[in-house]
């Protein structure tokens, strides 16, 4: 597969997973891009044991992981506060909550339900991120009730 | 109230600009070119420090064993210092990141255990050298001075070795393990997410 069309293909997808689990615009495009330079550099070696879509979300998914080794070095309370209020003030409140909860979920559960919501089989789920099939089906049931429970208070 | 609120719908309505490709390919010249500066520099300068007392040795041929020795034990402490550094350097960017998940976040915590393994341990290897190689570097030197001289000299020497020793080391290890633990604290922290259910 030619770079161009997987960039294609899997920018929305990859910049969600990320945005899911940092809740930033910028953050989240930051990792993103990250992540297609690494598969840029990757792709040579890629030889089709999995699935493409399972190759990059594997790739997507550890860089966001290995975040917090970058958080160190910018601590946040190092930004100006007032960062909060600008970010997009266009979206529904209900995109921004669903993206808001999902970032304070612990860091495994935002890549979970993130590759649920993308419509990443649970079977693929299962292999991206290592744990059995009936696993990831417990924990994507326990975190959609988490969703709603919070979404509920909310007043949705 | 709906009970069940569409949440793979609502997931979709998040878009980003796609940057294009150029602006992609440009970030990725300046990523290696930033990981690859800070290590260049500290083998240059290394490398040139070794270069310029090796030159000494040229210079100034010393008649002593003591002296060559001396000599030897720097270079080699700066030699040792380079060959574990840049190895440590390759380790980090050999992490397969096509793993999954959990091996992945295994990957990250023993190389982040080595990794505070190997600084400890080398930082101590190198001071012990390089502070041999000075005392021994000097004898041949202060023989041609007189014994009050030559006490103050080494006086100085080893309260500035004794300095470097009791406060600059510890705290220079301290401050690599503070952070480093900090990530492997993190790390494991999350592989045990995976683990409860």
């Amino acid at each position: 597969m030619v770079f161009e069309e997987i960039y294609e293909l899997y920018w929305q997808k990859i910049f969600r997973l990320c945005m899911g689990y940092v809740n930033d615009t910028d953050s989240a495009q930051d990792l993103a891009q990250e992540t297609f330079i690494i598969v840029w550099q990757q792709l040579p070696k890629f030889r089709n044991e999995s699935s493409v879509g399972t190759w990059i979300f594997r790739i997507a998914s550890n860089n966001c992981l290995r975040q917090i080794e970058k958080e160190k070095r910018f601590a946040k309370a190092d930004l100006p506060i007032n960062l909060e209020e600008k970010k997009q003030e266009s979206l529904e409140p209900q995109i921004q909550l669903l993206y808001q909860f999902i970032s304070e979920l612990p860091e495994t559960d935002r890549i979970i339900i993130s590759l649920e919501l993308e419509e990443v089989k649970q079977a693929e789920i299962a292999h991206i991120i290592g744990l059995s099939e009936s696993n990831i089906r417990v924990k994507i049931h326990r975190i959609k009730e988490k969703l709603t429970q919070k979404f509920k208070e909310n007043g949705y | 109230m709906d009970t069940n609120i569409d949440f793979k719908n609502i997931w979709k309505q998040q878009t980003s600009n796609k940057p294009n490709l150029e602006e992609l390919l440009g970030k990725l010249k300046k990523f290696k070119n930033e990981n690859l500066r800070k290590i260049i520099i500290m083998n240059v300068l290394l490398i040139a420090t070794s270069i310029g007392i090796a030159f000494i040795w040229y210079q100034f041929q010393p008649q002593l064993m003591t002296t060559k020795a001396g000599i030897i034990l720097v270079i080699l402490a700066m030699v040792i210092f380079l060959l574990v550094y840049n190895k440590m350097f390759m380790i980090f960017y050999t992490i397969d990141n096509t793993q999954s998940n959990s091996q992945y976040l295994q990957s990250l915590y023993s190389v982040k255990n080595k990794q505070k393994f190997i600084q400890t341990t080398m930082l101590n290897i190198y001071f012990i050298m390089l502070f041999l190689g000075i005392c021994l570097y000097m004898y041949e030197y202060t023989l041609q001075m007189t014994s009050f001289y030559a006490l103050l000299a080494y006086t100085l020497m080893i309260v500035w070795i004794g300095f470097n020793w009791f406060y600059v080391r510890p705290k220079t290890i301290k401050k690599q393990e503070a952070k480093l633990n900090g990530l492997i604290n993190k790390f494991e922290e999350i592989n045990n997410q995976l683990q409860d259910l």
